[in-house]
């Protein structure tokens, strides 16, 4: 078991001088394969840069992320961007899908952007989709489906090509109790799989389904829940 | 990337898609391409189709010959391209050798037969008059004439007493059976036994008939249509040796390459290079209105796209294959744009075929699809397309991912390098217009437009973003509209660009057009009071008839009988008077027979209707008119000290050549220096002067009373003339006459700019309320009437519209004060006292101001109206993104 | 929580004996609430008193089974039909603990209830766990996972209270800078200046 997302005494500031903001403060943090970390905290925490800044999609101001033991500070733009291709997946609360594509389409994109080819990258999106348990969905376009679909093609999309590391920030946000939970259950399958999640949420009742949860308070780790039990795990070498 | 084109599947798959999801954008996006792309094609296919190629016309020029040949006298070698009518020749020969003959052109030709065709033209009596009508004689009946004419009715003509006449001729009063009536002596005039159909021309009166038909002469020209075997281009050469022009049917379908062309001719194969570079200006000129047009879709669409480039960013997607996305946009509308342009211009073109027929003095040719042109056409639009999604592109691809995501929207802020290009641009271009105004000529003008226009456009996002900060004072709905257009630049700032590029090239070439006005009514030059009228003859004017014909239209008209010495005699030969004083080398810098001669003849009064002598100077001159001297005319800054001038006549034979007789007289003169230039007379003599001249004076005008004869009397007196004698003509002075042409390229530049205005600000507009939905939406929870709805768009419409208006007329000063120099200023070469070159007139400059206020002002509350009487009122309900 | 009642609803599902009763009660509220066979037989005899069941003779092994009596069935509607009264609500030592320790000097509030959270999220863990290793294939599943969920939303409520306090005292803290209660993140943010 080894850390797929290590943060190193990362910190994020937003803006200069007056308005200078510390959205992160020398935080450390990581995620391993087979683990499902969650990351609470009241708005302005700074829950969304943790997972930004995991993404590549932004970059700290001073110390390291590294995703799967590589440093994302030593790729470039264009190398960040084949990370998401490759390794990282996101689901965001809502709106998680491109309107022009099919469910199918939608979950075979980042296989097609890194250059697979459209028939096998179909192929491959089709059992992603039945792994969620909608591959009937699978020539749906997004209008058409419900939320929970949705959430469910974004996790589709979010594990197709094998990629280790899930980024999702409020998954179940804009779902009612009895869906969010089903998407819960998915992404919790997905870690136990072998993938490394982490979900951001400010709802302990989601955040329960983590095998770890973390407390942000204004850019710094406050406390963190079940570390024990992920420590046994390390210690004992055991894999699911 | 595997695979070149694979990379551009999914962008495409997804602008597809979109287009399809956003039907009325993509259909607005659509028409703004479509619309040029259609109406050049259109254009262009009459434009061929009227036009009649050298292969098309080969059977109207030699009916179903092998070739054409012709000869002239004097020429003894010729050089020509493979189609004689299509480039010019060149011809040479001392003057002096005999006409080729019949015979050796055969010999060339080995033998072939020979038919031959002459061609002139000639008056024919006509019910109303006279016409003149082309005139040919060849054989008719023989068959290398078939394809030369269309027999409707009767038969072809059977010998040199028939002649056949097309319907322009017959709808001018003649009939089978009739002979063909012309003027003059010394014809025999033919019966006309059918009518036949010109293939060349349609509305211009034509006969035919055998060789002797209408007594054309062979003496200086001959030509023959050639039967037999095709006539190759060597066989072309050789006869161009001897001095025959060849067209063959042929060379003319199958041209040899330029290289073996003779040289003089081979330079004209190609275009040449001020005729390219207005082509380029104008169709980069096209290209950015076209694309600012199209643009605001484009900014709009990548802004409705941009959760989805984020999300495609998230999935690992590179700012690249973001940008395909948004370009993946202009490829689909464009080549669909394209395409569509295309294939309508085409079928409009085609219905529009019997319209330019109908208004056609010649006839069409066959209906044709020049496709190269076509292909250049639609790729045309499918560049506007692109080059309308680049920027877009490039900003949505520099996006904040991680805002996008967030649910913020908003430019980033304007960068301070652009409006600095846009400075630099802006006085590129305004140094050019003034380099251009002062010996570059009006191409560099033009040319220097366009960085103006560009440097402007670069402009546009600082003007925005200060009118967003100084409409804190603003009503509300004009508040909202002016931050909201600064917050979305990047849909507003292509609106308002395409706003004011098209007011900018109004406005320059109304100041053109109307300071080219300006310069005709300053430099007019009146020949003589305003409201009178003078009817003159030539050689043998018939001055009772003339008289009688304006009894009869104008009965109560005051004619009175000028008097001067007449300048052409009946034989066709003429004299010409000059005034000399010694030590000047003229008084005058123009005179003319305005009044019926250059020389008037009055020994009291001066002449009725002379302009510009000043009341002091009448007194004296009509002083020196009755004591027997004459009065000479000086232009205005010569004075001459002088009490007598020479008059010098001379008399020329019809044919030129050195004067047959030459008179002298000096006469005791008082000079009159004129308050104006004009084409009046040079002077006026008395009886006893003319007397001394040995010349008797003669009636040379009829003179007609001020205000006596109203325009519908001009043109009965004008045409009645016409019948009588040809000669004769009648000039009302009625001042300056705007011509239609100027008034109506006003009209059609307002209403074009006008169009264009309407169509950038109603797309802008509506493009704007598309994509402020949820803001509306925010109104309307917290209370806004529907009402307000409409008010928005309309400030909206009123912003892009005013903005864009002033920005434009401000820029479009530039070229169009600079255009007006090189357009108003003449020199005739006229050098000033102290060597530098001297402007006779000009440079006049009037500024259209009421065109400009129209543009700037009330076309933009114009276009508001519209929006606020067509926005739909209802405000929606629901924020929802998309 | 009425056990007598309960009783009597299972018992309205056919006759069963004491430790029948005790087995059915557990297996339906998955052992949150333990029951001895005491307790039930107690409730039974009190029952029987009362007139709601009687005593249906006995099975081969010498159980005595009760059956419902109409007057049983009557009680079992109206609680079933009846809500849950609020009107006097349990003693929670939480909440008792919250009040002194903002009173008290000296305490750091905000490090109490930081536990307090971790502690109930780790509850909270636990349900969740327990929850997703079934899938609610019976009805009795489907009881037991819904009696799962009332422990599952009463902890959150909990958490969501204790964040509620956390940022009631941090407001109070800004709002007098003077005043004693802090919270450890206030202290932090005031070395970070």
């Amino acid at each position: 078991m080894s850390a797929v997302l290590q943060l190193d005494t990362v910190t994020r500031i937003h803006g200069e001088g007056e308005t200078e903001v510390h959205a992160l403060k020398s935080v450390t943090f990581a995620a391993h394969d087979g683990e499902l970390v969650a990351v609470m905290g009241p708005s302005g925490s700074g829950k969304s840069t943790l997972l930004t800044l995991a993404g590549g999609l932004d970059a700290p101001t001073s110390g390291t992320v590294s995703v799967e033991g590589t440093d994302l500070a030593t790729l470039g733009q264009k190398g960040r961007a084949r990370m998401r291709r490759t390794s990282i997946g996101y689901v965001f609360q809502d709106f998680n899908l491109i309107p022009a594509l099919t469910a199918a389409e939608n979950v075979a994109l980042p296989l097609e952007l890194d250059g697979v080819g459209t028939r096998q990258a179909r192929a491959l999106a089709r059992v992603a989709l039945g792994e969620v348990g909608i591959a009937e969905l699978a020539d749906r376009f997004p209008d058409n489906m419900s939320g929970g679909q949705q959430q469910r093609v974004a996790i589709a999309r979010a594990v197709v090509g094998e990629r280790r590391l899930i980024l999702a920030d409020e998954p179940t946000g804009a779902l009612d109790t009895e869906t969010g939970e089903e998407i819960l259950r998915l992404l919790r399958s997905r870690c136990d799989a072998g993938a490394a999640g982490v979900l951001v949420t400010h709802e302990a009742r989601h955040a329960a389904w983590a095998d770890r949860v973390v407390f942000l308070r204004d850019g710094v780790i406050v406390d963190e829940t079940g570390a024990d039990r992920v420590e046994a795990l390390v210690d004992s070498g055991a894999t699911r | 990337m595997t695979n070149p084109l694979g990379a551009w599947r999914l962008p495409l798959r997804i602008a597809r898609r979109d287009a399809l999801r956003h039907r009325g954008r993509s259909l607005l996006t659509l028409v703004m391409i479509a619309l040029p792309v259609l109406a050049v094609t259109t254009a262009d296919v009459l434009m061929q189709t009227s036009n009649v190629s050298g292969v098309e016309s080969i059977d109207r020029r030699m009916g179903s010959a092998e070739a054409l040949v012709s000869v002239q006298q004097g020429v003894d070698d010729v050089e020509q391209s493979p189609d004689p009518d299509g480039a010019f020749g060149t011809s040479g020969g001392d003057g002096e050798s005999p006409l080729v003959t019949a015979e050796q052109v055969s010999a060339v030709l080995g033998g072939a037969r020979l038919l031959e065709i002459r061609e002139g033209e000639a008056e024919v009596r006509t019910d109303k008059g006279a016409v003149t009508a082309g005139l040919t004689e060849v054989e008719l009946k023989d068959p290398l004439t078939r394809g030369l004419y269309d027999l409707t009715s009767g038969r072809w003509p059977q010998d040199a007493g028939e002649v056949v006449v097309n319907e322009a001729l017959v709808t001018r009063g003649y009939q089978i059976g009739e002979t063909l009536d012309r003027p003059g002596a010394g014809h025999v005039d033919p019966v006309i036994v059918g009518i036949a159909e010109s293939t060349t021309t349609r509305d211009f009166p034509v006969a035919a008939g055998p060789v002797g038909a209408f007594g054309l002469d062979d003496e200086t020209s001959r030509s023959w249509l050639v039967d037999g075997d095709p006539v190759s281009w060597e066989t072309v050469r050789e006869l161009n040796a001897i001095g025959a022009t060849v067209a063959s049917r042929a060379v003319i379908t199958d041209p040899p390459p330029v290289s073996e062309w003779p040289d003089s001719v081979q330079a004209s194969a190609g275009v040449d290079d001020a005729t390219m570079a207005v082509l380029v200006l104008i169709v980069v000129m096209a290209l950015i209105e076209v694309v600012l047009l199209a643009g605001p879709a484009f900014a709009v669409g990548a802004r409705k796209q941009q959760r989805s480039l984020a999300l495609m960013s998230a999935s690992g997607g590179t700012p690249v294959q973001s940008r395909r996305v948004v370009i993946g946009s202009a490829v689909v509308l464009g080549s669909v744009a394209a395409v569509l342009g295309v294939g309508l211009g085409i079928v409009l073109g085609r219905l529009l075929v019997p319209a330019v027929q109908s208004r056609s003095g010649e006839y069409l040719g066959p209906f044709e699809v020049p496709w190269q042109h076509l292909a250049g056409v639609a790729g045309f639009g499918m560049l506007s397309a692109f080059l309308a999604a680049v920027v877009p592109a490039y900003l949505a691809s520099r996006q904040d991912v991680v805002a996008v995501l967030a649910g913020r929207r908003g430019d980033r802020a304007p960068s301070y390098k652009s409006p600095l290009l846009g400075l630099v641009l802006l006085g590129a271009g305004i140094a050019g217009s003034v380099v251009g105004a002062t010996g570059g000529g009006e191409i560099m003008i033009a040319a220097s437009a366009i960085p103006a226009v560009l440097g402007m456009i670069l402009l546009i996002p600082l003007v925005l973003a200060g009118l967003g900060r100084l409409g804190g004072r603003l009503p509300l709905v004009l508040r909202y509209a002016v931050r909201d257009a600064a917050r979305h630049r990047t849909r507003t700032v292509p609106a308002v660009a395409a706003v004011a590029a098209t007011v900018a090239g109004v406005v320059a070439l109304g100041i053109g057009v109307t300071s080219d006005e300006a310069e005709n009514r300053e430099t007019y030059t009146a020949s003589m009071v305003d409201g009178v009228g003078v009817l003159t003859g030539y050689e043998t004017p018939a001055w009772s008839s003339y008289r009688a014909v304006v009894a009869q239209e104008a009965p109560d008209a005051e004619v009175t009988d000028q008097l001067g010495l007449a300048e052409t005699a009946p034989d066709g030969g003429f004299s010409d008077t000059d005034v000399r004083v010694p030590g000047l080398d003229y008084l005058l810098d123009s005179s003319g027979s305005s009044l019926g001669a250059t020389i008037l003849v009055s020994d009291d009064r001066l002449p009725y209707g002379l302009l510009g002598v000043a009341e002091g100077d009448v007194a004296r001159a009509e002083e020196v008119l009755r004591s027997g001297g004459m009065v000479a005319f000086t232009s205005p800054g010569i004075e001459v000290d002088a009490t007598e001038a020479k008059l010098v006549r001379e008399t020329y034979a019809p044919d030129g050549g050195e004067s047959t007789s030459k008179a002298t007289a000096t006469v005791p003169t008082e000079f009159v220096e004129l308050e104006k230039p004009w084409a009046g007379p040079a002077a006026v003599v008395s009886t006893a002067a003319a007397a001394e001249l040995g010349v008797e004076p003669a009636v040379v005008a009829l003179v007609i009373g001020k205000d006596q004869l109203s325009k519908d009397q001009e043109e009965a007196i004008d045409e009645a003339l016409g019948g009588v004698d040809l000669n004769a003509s009648l000039y009302v002075e009625r001042g300056y006459q705007a011509d239609d042409e100027t008034v109506i390229a006003q009209l059609i530049l307002v209403g074009l700019g006008g169009l264009l205005m309407l169509g950038g600000t109603l797309t802008a507009t509506f493009l704007a309320l598309s994509d402020a939905r949820p803001d509306l939406a925010t109104l309307s929870a917290v209370g806004a009437s529907p009402r307000t709805r409409r008010g928005v768009a309309a400030a909206y419409a009123v912003v892009v519209g005013f903005v864009g208006a002033l920005l434009g007329a401000a820029v479009g000063f530039v070229p169009g004060i600079a255009v007006s120099r090189p357009l108003t200023s003449q020199n005739y070469g006229n050098i000033a006292p102290d060597g530098t070159a001297q402007f006779n007139s000009g440079p006049f400059l009037d500024v259209p101001w009421l065109m400009i206020l129209g543009l700037v002002v009330a076309l933009p509350l114009l276009t508001a109206a519209v929006v606020g009487a067509f926005a739909r009122s209802r405000l929606p309900l629901v924020a929802r993104l998309d | 929580m009425s056990v007598r009642q309960a009783l009597l609803a299972l018992l309205e599902e056919g006759p069963m004996y004491g430790y029948q009763l005790r087995s059915e009660f557990e297996r339906r509220t998955g052992a949150t609430w333990p029951l001895n066979v005491g307790q039930v037989y107690t409730t039974l005899t009190r029952l029987e008193r009362d007139g709601l069941v009687t005593e249906s003779g006995a099975d081969g092994e010498g159980h005595v089974i009760y059956e419902v009596t109409e007057a049983g069935r009557d009680e079992v509607a109206t609680w079933f039909t009846t809500p849950v009264a609020r009107t006097t609500p349990p003693r929670d030592e939480l909440a008792i603990k919250l009040a002194l320790a903002v009173t008290v000097p000296g305490v750091d509030v905000g490090t109490v209830i930081q536990q307090q959270r971790s502690a109930t999220i780790s509850a909270l863990q636990d349900y969740t766990r327990l929850k997703r290793d079934r899938r609610d294939t019976t009805p009795g599943d489907l009881a037991w996972t819904l009696v799962l969920d009332s422990l599952i939303f009463n902890a959150e409520a909990e958490v969501r209270w204790l964040d509620h306090c956390e940022a009631r005292l941090r407001r109070a803290a800004l709002e007098s800078p003077a005043a004693p209660l802090t919270t450890s993140a206030d202290a932090e943010e005031r070395t970070a200046r």
